[in-house]
């Protein structure tokens, strides 16, 4: 077999990269199964002597599945609702004629660009008074709307063409059943890849948990990782890393279902 | 009382008029044929007695009564695009029955006509089929299907075959017409393809530049038409137009006397004037050998159809061209021309309108 060279340096570089990527993945899920001791002194990949230990000690030293419940529970109100305000939004933005209607487009598209630093602390202070402070509805609820996914799902509906909508016009279709029966059905891919990283980016989301949640049993997945590992926290690394691993799981899973969506939807656009 | 009757109707686009104050009256069962070049406001016009866009000034009755701001939904419309709009993630029954099934209309209802037009649009085999799985011409066929299962007053179509080949658009026109009298819609055709237009039209209305420029039946869209621009405009290729002068008897044409037959010489109002002369080419008769009135010419050009022949000459630096049934000239390019005197037409030389026929 002829080797062509200028190929293979490519290959050689992406190989590199996969690694350097994929080490930190390895180097977690391996230590998860490695007793405390060797997790300090050996760092090879595979465990000399594989524990399940470190995830007996998750399941005793945390409330796992309370965490894992809260977690999810945030994770699904936020992507089901940004999903649900989007679509609303994004139909009203291509189908709907009104005045100004540009002009609050490209205002509200302008929220994207807003550092989450500087609406951090108001929304604090804004549900601090509302009483939800450490409470997992207070972490979803300024999450409940995103002009990101607006913007996505108003680029799939400009694709559908506007012949569709005007036959469900003329038919006297109310803007209802045009979403329901036309709109989402044809959007659907995505709708549902869009879905899955909203769900994703809630699932793995640490600094606005953080500030909002005080008590262990309303903790997220995210919080719960930074127990085991932070100054204050200690330093039991095995647990740290099970939790870790336990972390990846779902959205890894949701991926490997939905890859297909998920790549369909970011390399073409519109339905033909 | 009109089926759709527009008095003075006006759309503006920004600051463009597309549709210049138009009045147009169509009766309840009839086939109108909306024909222009693209650009000229016949899509729009369609669009505007969808009520798919507002008209800016002027009146649009549906059965008598004004629609200006009538929802499309309830002017009781049927529509088939160019595009055909049909559902890409809905088989071709879903497609067909969708405004049925949103409007709660009766499951066997729904299945009695769905059931109809699959029969008569030929569709049977297909109906779990999905847009994509269709060729052109069966989804130009689901299109139909859908909007005759509305059973509308109306039936509105924007050049619903111009994506078609050839040969299913001859069919294509055929089965509109045969649909056309079982359902007995009031029909609107869009269409730039003047055979589309002679075909199924009743009468056609010829759309220039946002305005009707002739509205008559297709026989006298082409033997009558009333102006220049139709006259140019129907018929392919297109009529020659000369400039001419008319006198008792004869009429000046470039410098040659052309015999007139009896009905011209009684009108004299006209003799003296400088008009535009039409001569379709199939009237200019082209020969080898030549004969009493015939002019020289050399022919620069020649086009074999098949079934007939067109020659390219000039005549005082403006290009004319003759059909011929057959080759006649075998090659050679000296030939004789001769303008049967029937076959003229006369148009204003300032307005373009056309002046009238003899007797």
């Amino acid at each position: 077999m002829k080797i062509d060279f200028s190929e293979a340096k490519w290959h050689i570089l992406f190989i590199i990269l996969v690694l350097l990527l994929i080490y930190p993945l390895l180097f977690a899920v391996s230590t998860s199964f490695k007793t405390m001791e060797e997790a300090y002194s050996s760092s090879a990949l595979i465990p000399a002597a594989p524990t399940f230990s470190a995830y007996e000690r998750v399941f005793t030293t945390i409330h796992f599945v309370q965490i894992l419940s809260n977690t999810f529970i945030i994770a699904s109100i936020v992507t089901l609702f940004k999903l649900v305000t989007a679509l609303f939004a994004a139909y009203a933005f291509v189908f709907f004629r009104f005045r100004w209607k540009t002009p609050l487009y490209f205002l509200l598209i302008s929220t994207i660009f807003i550092p989450f630093t500087v609406t951090m602390i108001p929304n604090y202070m804004t549900l601090t008074k509302a009483g939800l402070i450490d409470n997992i509805y207070g972490v979803a609820l300024p999450q409940l709307a995103d002009a990101t996914g607006i913007f996505l799902l108003r680029q799939y509906m400009k694709g559908i063409p506007s012949s569709l909508m005007e036959v469900a016009e003329l038919d006297h279709v109310s803007h209802w059943m045009r979403l329901r029966t036309i709109v989402v059905p044809i959007i659907r891919p995505a709708i549902l890849s869009i879905g899955i990283i909203f769900f994703i980016n809630s699932w793995n989301d640490y600094v606005w948990p953080a500030i909002m949640i005080k008590s262990e049993a309303n903790y997220t997945l995210s919080l719960a990782l930074q127990m085991f590992v932070s100054s204050e926290g200690g330093t039991d690394i095995p647990v740290a890393m099970a939790v870790a691993s336990l972390t990846m799981l779902l959205p890894l899973g949701l991926y490997a279902v939905c890859q297909k969506f998920i790549i369909g939807t970011f390399a073409q656009s519109g339905i033909k | 009382m009109y089926s759709i009757e527009l008095k003075n109707v006006k759309k503006v686009f920004g600051k463009t008029e597309v549709i210049k104050g138009l009045d147009l009256s169509i009766q309840k069962g009839e086939r109108l044929i909306l024909l222009g070049s693209s650009g000229c406001g016949k899509s729009t016009l369609l669009r505007l007695i969808s009520g798919l866009e507002s008209i800016t000034s002027g009146e649009l009755f549906l059965n008598g009564e004004l629609a200006n701001s009538m929802a499309p939904g309830d002017r009781n419309i049927a529509m088939v695009f160019q595009n055909y709009a049909l559902f890409p993630h809905m088989d071709v029954t879903r497609n067909i029955s969708y405004g049925l099934r949103i409007s709660h209309t009766p499951q066997d209802e729904i299945s009695r006509r769905v059931g109809e037009a699959v029969r008569i649009l030929n569709l049977g085999g297909l109906e779990h089929r999905l847009p994509r799985e269709l060729s052109g011409g069966q989804r130009q066929r689901v299109a139909l299907a859908r909007a005759l299962v509305k059973q509308s007053d109306f039936f509105l179509l924007d050049e619903p075959l111009s994506n078609l080949d050839a040969q299913l658009r001859g069919q294509a026109r055929k089965e509109l017409v045969k649909i056309h009298e079982i359902y007995h819609q009031t029909m609107v055709y869009v269409t730039h393809d003047q055979i589309e237009a002679m075909t199924i039209g009743q009468r056609i209305a010829v759309v220039h530049n946002g305005c009707i420029q002739m509205l008559d039946t297709p026989a006298n869209v082409y033997h009558r038409p009333s102006n220049t621009f139709v006259a140019r405009f129907i018929g392919s290729p297109s009529m020659n137009l000369f400039d001419a002068r008319l006198d008792t008897g004869y009429m000046h044409l470039n410098g040659h006397e052309v015999r007139m037959t009896e009905g011209w010489s009684g009108k004299t109002a006209l003799h003296g004037q400088p008009v535009e002369a039409g001569i379709r080419p199939e009237a200019i008769v082209l020969s080898a050998e030549p004969s009493e009135g015939a002019v020289p010419v050399s022919v620069q050009y020649h086009e074999d159809y098949g079934s007939r022949v067109g020659y390219y000459f000039t005549v005082n630096g403006k290009e004319v061209i003759s059909i011929m049934p057959e080759d006649i000239l075998n090659g050679c390019t000296q030939a004789f021309w001769k303008v049967d005197p029937k076959a003229l037409h006369f148009f204003d030389a300032a307005s373009g309108s056309n002046i009238g026929y003899p007797e």
